[in-house]
C-alpha cells in the first residue's frame, strides 16, 4: 500500500472535485481517494502496483492537471 | 547595449531554474495560488463588464421603448458585445464546461456553459424569425457568474487563510556553522546534525536540540501556547517557532518531512479531504445534480413548448432552470466551515484530523482521561514539605544527598530546592527501591521511605501522622533523618497540571460524565480525582485494558478519550473521538482524531467548543443550499424567473454559503 498526496491545478468546484475523487477511485487498486477542493489537495491511498501514471490520467480525464505528486 | 541587457536577463532566467535550487522555484510557484486565481477572476470580470454594461443599457432603454439603435442593428451589435465576453472572457468556464460535457464529468461549469450558449444561439436564429433574441441575456448570464466566482474566490481565500498562513510559516533561510564558519543557507539544505546558528527574533529553521545557549522561544504559532518558552542545552526545539531575546545554537534532529511543521501541515491537508458524515447525502445530490438539472431543463422546455406553444418563452425557461440550480453550494457547505474551523483550531494548536469527529463529538457523554501525563504532568514534584528542626537546613541536606542520585523523586526534590552549593558527600549509596544514604559533615544522613526507616531502626513516630497525611493524598513519602533522628518528611507527587482543574470543572459544569482512569492505586488515583474534581475513577487499570475499559463505557454512551497517544493509541481509537495530547515534538499523530499541540487541558474543552461550532455552522450551511435549490428550482420550472436574476440568485447562494462559513471565527471557543 501506498500512499500519494497530490496537487490538482483548474479545480474550482464541489462537483469538480467528487468527479475527480469518482474517476480516481475507478483505478483498479485504488483503495480510497478524496479530494479537497479547498486546498487543491488529494490522498490516495492504491495498491504498489498502481503507477503514478495512471493517477495522473483519471484526473486528466476529468478535465483538471495533477501539478504534483509526493508520496507520504 | 540593448542585446546585453538581453542576454542578462537570459543568464538570470536560467539560474532561476538552475537544478540546485529546485525549492525556490517550487515555493514561488506554490505560495499564492489563491492571489492569482483572484487576479484572474478579477481581469475576466473587468473585460466582460466592458462588454455587458453597454448590452445591458441597450436592453434595457429598448425595452423602456427607448430607441439608442435603429432594430436591425440590435441584435448583431449585442451578438458583437457578447462574443468576447463569453468566449475571452469565460472562455476557461466554457472550456471547462464543454469539456464536462463530452467526458460525461459534469460540472458547475456545464450547466452555466449550457445555458449561455442556448442563449447565445437564440441571436443567431433571431435572423430566422422563428426566434426572440436572447443573446443579451447570454452575456449578461456570463458577467454575473464571472462577478460571483471573484467574491466567491475572495471569500474562500479568507476561509484559508490561516491554514496558508501555516503553510508559509517554515524559515527560508538558515544561519549554520561549517567548518567553522558561519554560512547562509536555504533552510531546504540543512542536513541532519548540521549547528544552526539563531539569533534573537529570528526563526528557528528547524527541528532540533540545543547544543549551546539559552533564549526564550515563541512556540505560540505551532503550539499555541502563548507564554515564550525556556530553552537550555539538551532541550528541543521546533522548527517555524521564534527565537525571542538569546543566542541558541542548534543542532539539527529533523529536516524536511520529518519535521514537526511538516507534520501539522500534512495532517491539517489531509483532515481538509476527510469526510464529515452529515455532508453525504450533500455529495451523493452533487454528483447527480448536474445531469438531472440538464434533464429537467430539456423536460421543461419540452412541457412549455408543448402546452404553452411559445418556443421563445420555452427556451428562456429552460435557461433559467440551468442557470439557477447551484451544486456549488451543497458542495461548498462543509468544506468551507471545516477548513475555517481547521485554521480557527490550528491557531490554538487543535487540530482536527477527522472531520467526523466534528460530527462525533456533540453525541459525547463521557469524557475519559488517562491521567498520568494527560491530568498530571507525568514528573513527580514536591508537594508539601514537614520538618521539625528547620525546613532550610532540611532541604539543604536532602538536596546535595539526592543530587547524586537519577532518581525521579531526587530530582524533584532537587529541582524543589534549588540548591546554588551543595554541602560535600561522602560514603553516598543508593539503596534501590528504598532510598538513598551518605555522610555530610561526618553525621550519618538517611533519605527514604519507611521500609528504609524501619531497616535502619529509626524511629518516625514522631512524623507518623504526617506520613499518614501525605499517604492519604497519594503522595511519596520520603523521611529524611540525621544521626538516627528523624529531622522532616517531604511528599512527593506527579503534580497536577495547572489548569486540570480549570478544564475539568467546565466540563462538568457543561454536564459530561468525567472519568479518569490510571494504573495507580485506588487511593492515589481518588487524590487526584479530588484535586481536579474528576467524578468518577477507574483505578489499577493495566495500560493493555483500557481500551476493554472503554469499550465497557461505550455501552452507557459515546466516550471521548483523553489520552498521550503513545501508550494510549488503542484506547484513542476505540473510543468514539479519540484526543491525543502532544507534549513537545513527539505528539504521537496517527493516535487521534483530534490531536493537541500543547498539553493543557483547555485544549479539550476548546476542542469540543470548536467541534460543536463546526457542526452546527456545517448544518446551517447544508440548510441554506438545500433550501436554496428546492425553493428556486420550482420557481425557475413554473417560468416566474427572468434568467439573469436567476444567475444573480445563483451567484449569491455560493458566496453565502461561504460568507456564513467565515463567520465561524466570530464564535469564540
Amino acid at each position: 500500500m501506498k500512499k500519494y498526496k497530490i496537487t490538482i491545478e483548474g479545480m474550482h468546484c464541489a462537483a469538480c472535485a467528487s468527479n475527480v475523487e469518482r474517476s480516481l477511485r475507478k483505478i483498479e487498486g485504488v483503495k480510497e481517494a478524496s479530494i479537497s477542493l479547498m486546498t487543491k489537495k488529494g490522498f490516495i491511498t492504491a495498491e504498489d502496483y498502481v503507477a503514478e501514471d495512471e493517477i495522473k490520467k483519471a484526473v486528466e480525464k476529468t478535465g483538471y492537471k495533477v501539478s504534483k505528486v509526493e508520496i507520504v | 547595449m540593448e542585446s546585453h541587457s538581453h542576454d542578462v536577463r537570459n543568464s538570470q532566467s536560467r539560474i532561476s531554474e538552475h537544478p540546485e535550487n529546485p525549492n525556490l522555484k517550487e515555493d514561488f510557484h506554490e505560495e499564492p495560488v489563491e492571489d492569482i486565481e483572484i487576479k484572474s477572476w478579477k481581469r475576466k470580470l473587468v473585460g466582460a463588464w466592458i462588454f455587458t454594461i453597454p448590452v445591458a443599457v441597450l436592453m434595457l432603454s429598448s425595452r423602456f421603448g427607448f430607441e439608442i439603435l435603429p432594430e436591425k442593428y440590435m441584435i448583431p451589435i449585442l451578438l458583437i458585445l457578447g462574443f468576447p465576453v463569453i468566449f475571452i472572457f469565460g472562455w476557461q468556464t466554457v472550456k471547462s464546461g464543454v469539456k464536462g460535457l463530452v467526458y460525461r464529468y459534469f460540472n458547475m461549469d456545464s450547466l452555466i456553459v449550457l445555458g449561455v450558449l442556448v442563449a447565445y444561439l437564440t441571436g443567431i436564429f433571431s435572423f430566422t424569425g422563428i426566434l426572440e433574441d436572447y443573446s443579451g441575456v447570454s452575456s449578461m448570464i456570463m458577467a454575473f457568474f464571472i462577478t460571483g466566482r471573484y467574491v466567491e474566490t475572495i471569500a474562500r481565500g479568507k476561509a484559508s487563510q490561516e491554514i496558508r498562513k501555516l503553510l508559509e510559516l517554515g524559515a527560508k533561510k538558515a544561519l549554520i556553522l561549517r567548518a567553522n564558519k558561519e554560512i547562509e543557507i536555504p533552510a531546504e539544505e540543512i542536513q541532519l546534525n548540521d549547528i544552526m546558528i539563531i539569533k534573537p527574533g529570528e526563526k528557528i529553521p528547524t527541528d532540533g536540540i540545543v547544543v549551546k545557549g539559552a533564549s526564550s522561544v515563541d512556540e505560540s504559532m505551532i503550539t499555541g501556547e502563548s507564554l515564550p518558552v525556556e530553552k537550555s542545552k539538551g532541550k528541543n526545539v521546533i522548527g517555524a517557532t521564534i527565537n525571542q531575546d538569546g543566542i541558541l545554537y542548534v543542532k539539527a534532529s529533523k529536516i524536511g518531512k520529518d519535521t514537526f511543521l511538516s507534520h501539522i501541515i500534512n495532517l491539517i491537508e489531509e483532515a481538509q479531504s476527510t469526510k464529515v458524515p452529515i455532508q453525504k447525502l450533500a455529495d451523493k445530490i452533487t454528483s447527480v445534480f448536474v445531469p438531472i438539472i440538464i434533464g429537467l431543463a430539456v423536460l421543461t422546455f419540452v412541457n412549455w413548448w408543448y402546452f404553452a406553444g411559445d418556443l421563445s418563452r420555452a427556451i428562456g425557461i429552460a435557461v433559467s432552470v440551468l442557470v439557477i440550480a447551484c451544486p456549488c453550494a451543497l458542495g461548498l457547505a462543509t468544506p468551507t466551515a471545516l477548513m475555517v474551523s481547521s485554521g480557527m483550531g490550528a491557531k490554538k494548536g487543535i487540530l482536527i484530523r477527522k472531520g467526523e469527529a466534528i460530527q462525533t463529538m456533540k453525541e459525547v457523554k463521557i469524557i475519559m482521561f488517562d491521567k498520568t501525563g494527560t491530568i498530571t504532568k507525568g514528573k513527580p514534584e514536591v508537594r508539601s514539605i514537614f520538618s521539625i528542626t528547620g525546613e532550610k537546613y532540611l532541604l539543604e541536606i536532602a538536596a546535595s544527598l539526592e543530587k547524586l542520585s537519577e532518581h525521579p523523586i531526587a530530582k524533584a526534590i532537587v529541582e524543589k530546592v534549588g540548591l546554588k552549593r551543595y554541602r560535600q558527600v561522602s560514603n553516598f549509596k543508593i539503596l534501590r527501591g528504598r532510598g538513598v544514604e551518605g555522610k555530610i559533615n561526618s553525621k550519618e544522613i538517611v533519605i527514604g521511605n519507611s521500609t528504609l526507616m524501619k531497616e535502619k531502626k529509626i524511629s518516625f513516630d514522631k512524623v507518623k501522622e504526617k506520613i499518614d497525611e501525605f499517604e492519604e493524598n497519594g503522595w511519596t513519602t520520603m523521611i529524611i533523618a540525621e544521626n538516627k533522628k528523624v529531622l522532616g518528611v517531604i511528599g512527593v507527587a506527579d503534580a497536577v497540571k495547572e489548569d486540570s482543574l480549570e478544564a475539568i470543572s467546565l466540563l462538568n459544569a457543561k454536564g459530561y460524565r468525567t472519568f479518569m482512569i490510571t494504573g495507580d492505586n485506588e487511593k492515589t488515583a481518588k487524590a487526584i480525582a479530588r484535586e481536579t474534581g474528576i467524578k468518577e475513577v477507574i483505578a489499577n487499570v493495566l495500560p493493555e485494558d483500557k481500551q476493554k475499559k472503554v469499550e465497557e463505557l461505550q455501552k452507557q454512551g459515546f466516550v471521548a478519550f483523553i489520552g498521550d497517544g503513545i501508550n494510549d493509541a488503542p484506547a484513542l481509537k476505540q473510543a468514539n473521538v479519540g484526543i491525543a495530547i502532544g507534549t513537545g515534538t513527539d505528539i504521537a499523530i496517527e493516535a487521534g482524531d483530534i490531536v493537541l499541540a500543547k498539553g493543557s487541558l483547555i485544549g479539550v474543552v476548546q476542542a469540543i467548543n470548536l467541534s460543536k461550532a463546526t457542526f452546527s455552522k456545517i448544518k446551517q450551511n447544508l440548510f441554506w443550499a438545500f433550501g436554496y435549490n428546492i425553493i428556486a428550482i420550482p420557481v425557475a420550472v413554473a417560468g416566474l424567473l427572468n434568467p439573469v436574476i436567476a444567475e444573480i440568485a445563483m451567484a449569491l447562494s455560493s458566496i453565502t454559503v461561504v460568507t456564513n462559513a467565515n463567520l465561524l471565527r466570530r464564535k469564540r471557543i
